[in-house]
């Protein structure tokens, strides 16, 4: 009787199932397995424990400060100073074209805004994630004098200057006391104002970020993305890698962490994701907003004639040329640097110097096309050893308050240790600065005719291929170039 | 099939090298031309990579430096290519002249048209017309023809030959001639022309061969009858040539030291889209540039017509005011977009690249034939026969008609429409344009009314998908739905397509009837300028002494009158108003997938796209209804029907008729019967049980003694079950599919999916069934005996009308080797053995329309099935009713239904 009491519900299950299963099988699925979720790879944002009873002051120095940050947090000093924040110089890396290993970073590295900082520490190091960075002998190893505060100040009033210490009137108890995760404006104070302004260095790293509009940038605008959660940390080790110091591709960010590689419906789209990096779809056009520096001459500084106008001219710095919203230039890029100009390299004047050639080319399947914003810059050069120099700009004897190149260029030289002839020029250098911030929205995505076609705006040619790939064939076709 | 596509792979692989072989020597054919024409200024031949220089020769063979004459484009491209045959073999050269017949023989059937093509083919959009040979009152001579449409004909044809194939300018002067004479606009009167002075106009090959051709030049040289000239006007705006006086002056700076154009000043190419676009419509190359158009005033022929705009450029980055603009984030055309141009689908069709022998041809043994032109004899005889549709505006060369590629000739429709059911009967009724150009987004005109004339001579215009009258930047582009139409596709199979409808209205006089000239319409409205004051007195409707555009329409007898009168003070005999309704197909602007149409209500809906009407125009002048013009091979079996407002409008309803789509199509009457029948046993259960329920009130029934009886085996309540559950779902199912509106929160695709796999559970459910039965010998309980069955049957009826009520014993005892009374017998026997396998062979069939339509059609087709399917269905609804009332009737009201569960019934003894 039991049995027959609940043989109806067996009875109800036994009849559902048979319909179900059913349908379960025959019926065909969606149209597409749903990709992923993007939003499964975005960190949580764990709200962060609150220092303003932890912390007691007083403080008179960042020291200070650091001091009492490591009472607790006994390794985070450790941590970072592992990190290129701190050392401002790479691991020893192998290049390609060089005999030995070689360790570049903003330590020692030349470039083609402000040059270099040696000797020019003071200044440069504004910027450094440490206090104090004086001059040639910083001890590296003291572990107060990392600089907690500049990523960590949630009040947004921690400001440094000299040497990268506080500047005078910051209220460092108010600061460490208000320590959180860091914020778009920690990041920003010193990455949107690279070069010495705003906009100045990168084309896709700007002021505009702090608030930005959905078309400007679709993470930070329409989804309220801060910097770490895709430069995703840990121990204090920031993810993240870019050619314009960078030598390797490792700890290095890319779109598909968090989305799929062929999520585009269209199958003509996906067939362009082995060639094709994201961002030169995805971020039509560079610095959209504010402009940024595209041509740095310093062989006009210094001069009294010319009028002063912070975006075309500076005597202590030379003339400018800023441009806004403008087409990036598109080479193959591996990750890695195919040639980096070091100290005391051999150039031709003849020829743009490359300081940062990017990793390479049709050939090479691990290869992108990549955007890039092309920076030149006329600087000094030894006329008789063909050696780029690097001026002492900043403090005594410096260019910016002697304006007298050969005692700048001696200065630097006897710093940099370079062989200065006495004899200077000027000659034309590039940097290749990739761009890959600033991602549109996909309706703002280039289109077919954008690059293909009479309009386009690649020149296939340079890239290596036959001709248009839309007529010529892909790197993957049989009809076209066959790496 | 795997094996088939890789024969079809290895095909195209042979097609690209025995082409790219063809194309090599071709290249090398010319490049050695090249070379050899020009070895001192090899540097300057680099810029122009294939064509070569070549010199301008006129009509007399001699260079245009020495001569100064116009340049003979057939003498000078003819030096290569054989522009004799060329000319020959293009309808864009002859639009007609090769096909005129006599007035009203054409297919248009208009009584004053003499060609299928636009020169003898009336356009009702501008109105004026060829006049045929032998009228009496002349609108257009060939001359004035030239001056007036040359602008839009690339020159040769017509405006080279007479209608007997003799050089225009060789014609014997003859004062009625319309080929020798024009028309003087002021005096009515033909007068000479001279050709010898004028020239014709020849073939222009610079207008789609060269980059920037200056089409305006080129009609102002045509109006101002400078034929001869026409060509050369066309290089205007280059170094090559200026206006010097009225003549113009070639300029040697642009030619090389031998006297040939330097290559570097005139670039020779495939006609661009900006090239067709000049006489077809809006072409629009630049992605960054926004494009502009205002109102309802696209330039362009095809963009007047349809509203179809030919553009890579989003939407959304345009400069027009379009409605919703800031989510339209498609391109115009999804080609355009896709770098395809015009000429890869309308190619020349001896284009050895392009070129497909047709299905029909083609022995069937071969998948490719790789012998073709070379392209040396291409380049030399290209035919300029451009592969081409079927659309319904266009008469001239029918035998070009699907010369072109269709859509399913590039795309693999298989692949990219696996989500929807029913494929190929969707492919069977639709164009793959009905939903992949589901909507134009700008403007196209809808209605030209040539019986008024508005103060700037122009006829009254009305205009689909504008909203706010003035053509200004304010006006509003929301854009129109275009209507569906059958249209016959290459294999004669009548599709759906969409299409504008462009109605007009005008006035036509005499037997057999001609349009009234402009002139004398002219004449009817205006004096001295001016409007007629009796003009003014009839139309100004609101006194202000000014006619304006709404004002401008012949909605009273007394206006109508009055312009006949007009029209008859001028000897005009009976002028009445005419209208027509020309149907223009729209093929471009194709939407990407994500813009298609794939929303199944969108026509498995009450208001389809499939049946949704279209407005014609918001009046009908002269309350004449047009018709539809004829020739047009479309089904145009709707209806035109005015509205209460006034308003006209196509209802393509008949046309449609021999489809059904689901959840649109339903017969109303059927729907009512079953409702009918539905509710009228329900109302009748609901007396019954009533009727019970009040006698067993008053009655005072004795405790019955009851046994338990096992009357169902555990399969058979199985089968029940599942049966029940099956039909239940099917008919809720099938209610959503049939009408789907009030259920839009379903989805109605899967809803169709669900509906046939539930058919598929119940049928494999009942065969198990059947052979239970069968195996078990359990059938004969359903088989009536036939002996006494009838008075089995009527004591059983009379019981339920009777006996049930004073609570009498059931005639018929129940048990397990005879469950059934022989009423439940006769309705199970129909149940089970008709109705359950009518419906399910009709539902078999429907589904099968996909696979086998064959089968399906022969019996009707969805047409007759799919009303079958429904009446059985609200036959089962009613059976169920019945069906679950009875089971009320057993020992108790529940014991039938705990016995169905359990398997054991109470049952008295």
């Amino acid at each position: 009787m039991n049995a027959s009491k609940f043989g109806w519900l067996f009875g109800i299950v036994l009849v559902g199932g048979l319909i179900i299963i059913p349908l379960v099988i025959f019926l065909p699925g969606s149209d597409q397995a749903i990709s992923s979720d993007p939003w499964e790879n975005v960190p949580l944002r764990i709200p962060h424990t609150d220092h303003t009873d932890i912390i007691q002051g007083p403080f008179d120095t960042g020291a200070d400060v650091t001091r009492a940050c490591l009472e607790c947090h006994e390794d985070a000093a450790q941590e970072v100073m592992g990190t290129a924040h701190w050392t401002w110089e790479s691991q020893p890396y192998q290049l390609e074209d060089r005999d030995s290993t070689v360790t570049v970073g903003k330590k020692n590295a030349i470039n083609n805004f402000c040059i270099g900082i040696q000797g020019n520490w003071p200044g440069c190091t504004s910027c450094h994630a440490g206090y104090g960075w004086e001059d040639a002998n910083y001890d590296f190893s003291q572990e107060e004098n990392v600089d907690c505060l500049v990523c960590h100040d949630n009040t947004g009033t921690y400001v440094k200057g000299y040497a990268g210490q506080p500047v005078e009137g910051v209220d460092l108890l108010e600061v460490a006391r208000s320590v959180a995760e860091p914020t778009r404006e920690n990041c920003g104070s010193c990455h949107f104002n690279g070069g010495g302004g705003n906009a100045v260095k990168h084309g896709d790293l700007d002021e505009t970020l702090y608030f930005p509009p959905s078309n400007v940038d679709i993470h930070m605008g329409e989804h309220d993305f801060m910097c770490t959660d895709c430069h995703q940390t840990e121990n204090h080790n920031i993810t993240g890698r870019s050619i314009s110091v960078s030598l390797d591709n490792t700890n290095q960010i890319y779109c598909t962490d968090c989305h799929d590689e062929d999520l585009h419906e269209d199958d003509r789209i996906n067939s362009h994701v082995d060639s094709v990096a994201c961002q030169s779809c995805h971020i039509p056009n560079a610095a959209t907003r504010d402009a940024t520096k595209m041509y740095w001459d310093w062989s006009t500084a210094g001069s009294d004639e010319i009028e002063e106008s912070l975006h075309t001219y500076l005597k202590i710095k030379g003339s400018f040329v800023y441009e806004a919203n403008f087409t990036p230039v598109y080479r193959w890029y591996n990750g890695e640097v195919a040639e980096r100009y070091l100290l005391g390299d051999q150039i031709n004047p003849e020829n743009i110097v490359s300081i940062n050639l990017p990793g390479g080319n049709i050939g090479d399947t691990s290869a992108r096309i990549f955007p890039f914003k092309v920076h030149l810059a006329k600087q000094p050069y030894d006329t008789v050893n063909n050696i780029l120099l690097q001026p002492k700009t900043y403090g005594e004897g410096g260019f910016w308050t002697e304006f007298n190149w050969d005692l700048a260029l001696q200065l630097g030289s006897d710093i940099t240790g370079m062989d200065y002839s006495g004899e200077y020029g000027f000659t034309e250098t590039e940097m290749y600065w990739p761009t890959t911030h600033m991602v549109t929205s996909a309706s703002e995505a280039l289109t077919c005719d954008q690059c293909h076609g009479p309009e386009g705006r690649m020149d296939w040619e340079a890239l290596g291929y036959y001709g248009d790939p839309i007529d010529w064939g892909g790197r993957f076709q049989s009809n076209s170039y066959q790496p | 099939m795997g094996k088939k596509h890789r024969l079809n792979k290895a095909s195209w692989y042979l097609l690209f090298s025995g082409f790219l072989s063809i194309l090599l020597s071709g290249t090398i054919l010319i490049g050695q031309r090249v070379a050899s024409a020009r070895e001192n200024n090899a540097e300057k031949t680099q810029a122009s990579p294939l064509h070569p220089g070549f010199p301008f020769l006129d009509e007399d063979g001699v260079n245009v430096l020495v001569s100064g004459k116009p340049v003979s484009t057939m003498n000078t491209c003819g030096e290569c290519h054989d522009t004799a045959f060329i000319a020959d073999h293009s309808y864009h050269v002859s639009v007609g002249l090769n096909d005129l017949s006599s007035p009203g023989t054409t297919v248009t059937e208009r009584p004053w048209d003499v060609s299928p093509g636009v020169f003898g083919s009336w356009n009702s959009i501008e109105y004026r017309y060829l006049s045929p040979q032998g009228d009496s009152r002349i609108d257009l001579t060939t001359v004035d023809w030239i001056r007036l449409y040359g602008l839009r004909h690339v020159g040769g044809g017509p405006a080279m030959y007479g209608s007997n194939g003799e050089l225009l300018s060789d014609l014997p002067y003859n004062p009625d001639s319309l080929e020798t004479n024009t028309l003087n606009p002021e005096t009515g009167v033909l007068e000479r022309w001279n050709w010898k002075e004028s020239g014709v106009v020849e073939m222009n090959c610079f207008l789609c061969h060269t980059p920037n051709p200056n089409n305006d030049a080129r009609a102002a040289a045509l109006q101002a009858g400078a034929f001869q000239w026409a060509n050369t006007a066309t290089l205007l705006g280059s170094t090559i040539v200026s206006p010097q006086g009225d003549t113009y002056h070639w300029n040697p700076d642009a030619f090389l030291e031998n006297q040939e154009i330097d290559p570097t000043v005139l670039k020779i190419q495939d006609p661009t889209n900006q090239n067709c676009g000049l006489c077809h419509g809006l072409i629009h190359d630049d992605v960054e540039d926004p494009l502009v158009t205002l109102g309802c005033s696209p330039e362009r022929w095809s963009t007047i017509t349809t509203g179809q705009i030919i553009s890579p450029q989003k939407m959304a980055d345009s400069g027009m005011n379009l409605a919703n603009k800031e989510t339209l984030d498609r391109s115009w055309d999804v080609h355009a977009e896709r770098l395809l141009n015009c000429v890869d689908c309308h190619y020349s069709i001896n284009n050895p690249l392009y070129y497909q022998e047709s299905e029909i041809t083609k022995p069937d043994h071969l998948l490719f034939d790789p012998r073709r032109v070379e392209i040396g004899d291409y380049l030399e005889k290209p035919l300029h026969q451009f592969a081409r549709g079927n659309s319904a505006q266009s008469n001239l060369a029918p035998e070009l008609e699907y010369t072109m590629r269709t859509c399913e000739s590039c795309h693999a429709v298989d692949v990219t429409h696996a989500w929807l059911p029913y494929l190929d009967s969707h492919l069977e009724a639709l164009s793959c344009e009905s939903c992949h150009i589901p909507q134009l987004y700008s403007s196209a005109n809808m209605v030209h009314d040539w019986t008024v004339l508005l103060p700037d001579g122009s006829p009254r215009k009305e205009c689909r998908g504008t909203e706010g009258d003035e053509t200004t930047m304010s006006t509003l582009l929301v854009g129109y739905q275009p209507v569906l139409i059958p249209s016959p596709d290459k294999d004669g199979v009548m599709k759906l397509a969409p299409h504008n409808l462009i109605t007009t209205w005008f006035w036509i006089y005499g037997d057999p009837p001609r349009p009234v000239p402009l002139q004398s319409l002219q004449e009817a409205y205006y004096e001295n300028g001016e409007y007629h004051p009796g003009i003014i007195l009839r139309f100004d409707q609101n006194g202000d002494g000014e006619l304006t555009k709404d004002e401008m329409v012949i909605d009273t007898k007394a206006k109508e009158e009055f312009i006949r009168d007009r029209l008859i003070l001028q000897g005009l005999s009976n002028p009445r108003i005419s209208a027509e309704i020309q149907p223009y197909s729209v093929n471009h602007d194709v939407a990407s997938a994500d813009w298609a149409l794939d929303d199944c209500t969108a026509c498995h809906g009450e208001d389809s796209r499939i049946t949704q009407p279209i407005m014609l125009a918001s009046a009908a002048p002269g309350e004449v209804l047009p018709g539809f013009v004829s020739g047009t091979e479309r089904t145009l079996t709707g209806e035109i029907a005015v509205d209460k407002d006034g308003a006209v409008y196509y209802y393509p309803g008949r046309a449609t008729e021999n489809l059904y789509v689901f959840g649109h199509t339903s017969l109303a009457w059927l729907d009512w019967i079953g409702l009918g029948l539905f509710v009228a046993v329900l109302m009748g259960v609901i007396t019954h049980g009533g009727l019970r329920f009040y006698f067993a009130s008053r009655r005072e029934d004795q405790e019955k003694a009851t046994e338990r009886v096992y009357m169902y085996g555990s399969y058979e309540r199985l089968w029940h079950w599942l049966q029940t559950a099956a039909i239940v779902l099917l008919l809720l199912t099938g209610l959503v599919i049939h009408r789907p509106d009030p259920f839009s929160f379903i989805d109605f695709r899967k809803t169709v999916l669900v509906h046939n796999i539930i058919a598929g559970i119940l049928a494999v459910n009942a065969f198990l069934a059947l052979f239970y039965h069968l195996a078990s010998g359990e059938i004969k309980q359903y088989i009536p005996k036939p002996k006494g069955f009838f008075d089995r049957t009527i004591t059983q009826a009379i019981y339920y009308l009777q006996g049930i009520f004073k609570g009498e014993h059931h005639p018929y005892e129940k048990t397990p080797d005879k469950k059934l009374n022989p009423l439940q017998q006769v309705t199970y026997f129909g149940l089970l053995n008709v109705l359950l396998p009518l419906q399910g062979i009709t539902g078999i069939l429907m589904w099968g329309v996909q696979r086998w339509p064959s089968l399906a059609n022969a019996l009707g087709g969805l047409p007759f099935l799919a009303p079958i399917h429904t009446i059985l269905a609200w036959l089962f609804a009613t059976f169920i009713v019945l069906h679950v009332y009875l089971t009320t009737t057993g020992t108790t009201a529940v014991s039938s239904l705990e016995a169905m569960i359990t398997g054991w019934e109470e049952l008295e003894k």
